[in-house]
């Protein structure tokens, strides 16, 4: 569970979050809704601790894990598919097998096959954004931040990856932060945030 | 000893990592390595073969060595900023594991960056080294402590607007008590005269101290 506690922040004179005390259950996909710059995606960094507020608090179990597809996290453009993929699951103690890699690829609609040697400056968006969504599927993380997370994808990845967050949501805590209805479709629950 | 294995793995992967994109990319080896050989070349024809003092020989090689390491290690949280890496790092890894991960980068890079311009220098000014040991110990020591400052002072002013010209000006205080020493025995080590094991001492535990500040600090950025 992720409690904000009395949770305030504001940028400039813009008060985006005044004293928010809410609890984010696991075991289902919570959507983060609003207009443009509401705050969504500054939601999604209070809540995996990635940012402060500016008064109260925001906690979790300190065991709990972070993975996050957002646009702002970016990979190495010069690394590989493959590198990419191994130096993140590393960090967080995972050694992936050949075999594993593959089934990440295929989960998410990237062929490693035939692109896994490929640097990922040659890649194209949507590509990058399958590639993000392997690496976060490889690190076994219990807290999912997704900011627009098929924003690139073209149907049939935009299914893949909503097969994947549906299959995932059993123990996880899932915050998505998205303005697409279809994406709003595949939420449990949704907070709207006021502009 | 699990969580030491798993931060331990998470430090020799961003090692690799670095390695292979400072390969891929090379600017920043060709910066720190044109910028040493210029220096080098430059100081060398101005004295046109004339004597150096070992004390001024000494001071120019930690100088040519200071200036060349600023120009590679402001790069080392730069460049993953610039390219948006940065969030995700810190994301995923362990706050230990990246500080030291980049540490050990950033000194081998600087080993390497020794281990080409010293020859070079030597050469040039035609200078004595009559305890070699003790100058491959000093050197040591001295890069240890810049890798440190360095890697720290790389971290800060990563979100700083005026960088290029902050680092150089924040990382040469916190070097001084590194470089005082490792002067004064360098010229040592090119005169022959006896030296006081004490001012190696000095060096390692001011080494020590720039690690754990770093180590400390770091957590906080």
């Amino acid at each position: 569970m992720i409690t904000f506690d009395d949770v305030s922040l504001s940028f400039g004179r813009r008060e985006l979050f005044k004293n928010i005390s809410l609890k984010l259950c696991g075991g289902k996909i919570i959507g983060v809704t609003g207009a443009n710059g509401a705050g969504k995606s500054t939601f999604l960094k209070l809540a995996g601790k990635i940012i402060q507020p500016d008064s109260g608090s925001v906690n979790f179990p300190a065991d709990k894990k972070i993975a996050a597809v957002t646009p702002e996290m970016k990979i190495y453009d010069n690394l590989t598919a493959l590198e990419n993929l191994k130096f993140f699951s590393e960090l967080r103690g995972k050694n992936l097998s050949a075999e594993k890699i593959l089934e990440l690829g295929e989960r998410v609609g990237l062929d490693l096959e035939t692109f896994g040697n490929v640097r990922v400056e040659n890649f194209s968006t949507g590509m990058r954004q399958r590639l993000k969504f392997a690496i976060l599927l490889s690190v076994d993380a219990d807290i999912w931040l997704l900011d627009e997370p098929t924003a690139n994808l073209d149907d049939a990845g935009r299914d893949k990856i909503f097969n994947e967050i549906r299959a995932a949501k059993s123990g996880k805590i899932i915050l998505l932060a998205t303005n697409d209805k279809l994406e709003e479709n595949i939420c449990d629950e949704i907070i709207r945030l006021p502009l | 000893m699990k969580l030491f294995d798993y931060r331990f793995k998470s430090v020799v992967a961003i090692l690799r990592k670095d390695f292979l994109i400072g390969m891929r990319r090379r600017a920043t080896f060709a910066a720190m390595m044109m910028f040493a050989l210029t220096a080098v070349a430059s100081l060398s024809l101005s004295t046109s073969g004339a004597f150096v003092e070992p004390k001024f020989l000494a001071a120019l090689l930690w100088v040519v060595i200071f200036f060349a390491a600023s120009a590679g290690i402001s790069g080392t949280f730069d460049d993953e900023a610039t390219a948006g890496t940065l969030p995700t790092l810190k994301l995923y890894a362990p706050a230990q594991a990246i500080l030291f991960g980049k540490m050990i980068y950033v000194f081998l890079s600087l080993v390497a960056l020794t281990i080409f311009i010293l020859p070079i220098f030597l050469i040039l000014f035609d200078a004595p080294i009559e305890n070699f040991l003790l100058l491959v110990a000093t050197i040591f020591l001295g890069l240890i402590g810049v890798a440190a400052a360095g890697t720290l002072t790389a971290a800060l002013t990563t979100s700083a607007t005026v960088k290029g010209g902050l680092f150089p000006i924040l990382l040469f205080p916190v070097t001084l008590p590194i470089f005082l020493p490792a002067i004064a025995l360098t010229e040592l080590s090119f005169t022959g005269a006896a030296f006081e094991a004490s001012s190696l001492i000095v060096m390692a535990v001011f080494d020590l101290i720039l690690i754990t500040a770093s180590s400390i600090l770091y957590d906080y950025l």
